[in-house]
């Protein structure tokens, strides 16, 4: 996982965007707020830049 | 085997700068197992630098294909077709695979996107140690099978130096001293007294000292008219 970060790092992403949790089966709970955890996080940094549709957009606000 | 390590994106990305369409040269042999230039690798680095470049703004194209062995022709001569069509080969061969693609593609601008480090084997999970420097006349028959040369910090051969401290070398304490693992092991084995012998002096004309090394094999070499 960490060199996986460091690799989205170096292309010039969050690392922050990937992360491994270890759960059992008889962890709902925990599931829960690891997937919520991630939702928020994600939404905070917005969507992945790499994305063709939004690519554009990127570049137009950059050119601005 | 040959113990490489990758270079920064950063690095792969200015080395490739100018060249529209990037060919990524991995290799099956030492640098798969070591985890620095294999297929596996080769593919990341491909997607890395085609998702860094498309971050940047341009629209560079990036492949990659591996070859059994980046330092043998024969290989080479596979991959002919994909190298014509590249601007730059980005090679993640040690550096012998570098050369091999310069020498054996003399149109094509080849740049390394490994460091090569050292001859070594892992020694744990993830862990890789130096054990052998090429010193072209070994001598591992009168040190126990322990390398002064690639493992002593300063390739003594009449070791200990006055810096080794409980096992360790001077130069880097995490590093065991070489010659305080050479009298450990002739120790254990009751042969001691093989380092009594009085030995002549090195030949370091066989190794790098003497400049480029070659071994010519005539027994091996095609006669004349079938070349
Ligand atoms: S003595 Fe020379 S050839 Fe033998 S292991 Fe050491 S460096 Fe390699
Ligand atoms: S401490 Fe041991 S390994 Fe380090 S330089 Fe001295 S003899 Fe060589």
């Amino acid at each position: 996982m960490e060199h996986v970060r460091n690799i989205l790092q170096q292309i010039g992403l969050e690392p922050e965007r990937v992360e491994m949790v270890n759960l059992s089966s008889a962890m709902a709970g925990e599931f829960v707020a690891a997937a919520t955890q991630m939702t928020e996080r994600i939404k905070t940094m917005g969507k992945n830049p790499l994305r063709s549709d939004l690519l554009g957009d990127r570049h137009t606000e950059s050119e601005r | 085997m040959i113990v490489a390590d990758q270079k920064p994106l950063n690095e792969l990305k200015s080395l490739t700068r100018g060249g529209e369409n990037v060919l990524v040269v991995g290799c099956g042999t030492c640098v798969t197992v070591c985890f620095a230039g294999g297929a596996r690798e080769a593919a990341i680095t491909a997607s890395s630098l085609r998702m860094a470049f498309k971050l940047d703004g341009n629209s560079r194209q990036v492949s990659d294909v591996t070859v059994q062995r980046q330092c043998e022709w024969e290989y080479l001569d596979q991959i002919a077709e994909q190298v014509k069509e590249a601007d730059v080969v980005l090679s993640l061969g040690c550096g012998v695979g570098v050369q091999a693609i310069a020498e054996h593609f003399p149109e094509t601008w080849v740049v390394p996107g490994l460091n090569t480090s050292f001859m070594g084997m892992p020694t744990e999970q993830g862990v890789w140690a130096e054990r052998c420097a090429a010193c072209g006349d070994c001598i591992l028959g009168l040190t126990g099978g322990i390398c002064p040369i690639a493992r002593c910090s300063k390739s003594l051969l009449n070791g200990p130096c006055g810096g080794s401290e409980g096992g360790h070398c001077e130069v880097n304490p995490e590093t065991p001293c070489a010659w305080q693992l050479i009298y450990d092991r002739l120790t254990g084995m009751g042969k001691l007294d093989v380092l009594m012998e009085i030995q002549p002096p090195k030949n370091w004309r066989a190794a790098r000292d003497g400049g480029p090394r070659k071994i010519v094999r005539e027994d091996l070499r095609l006669a004349k008219e079938e070349e």
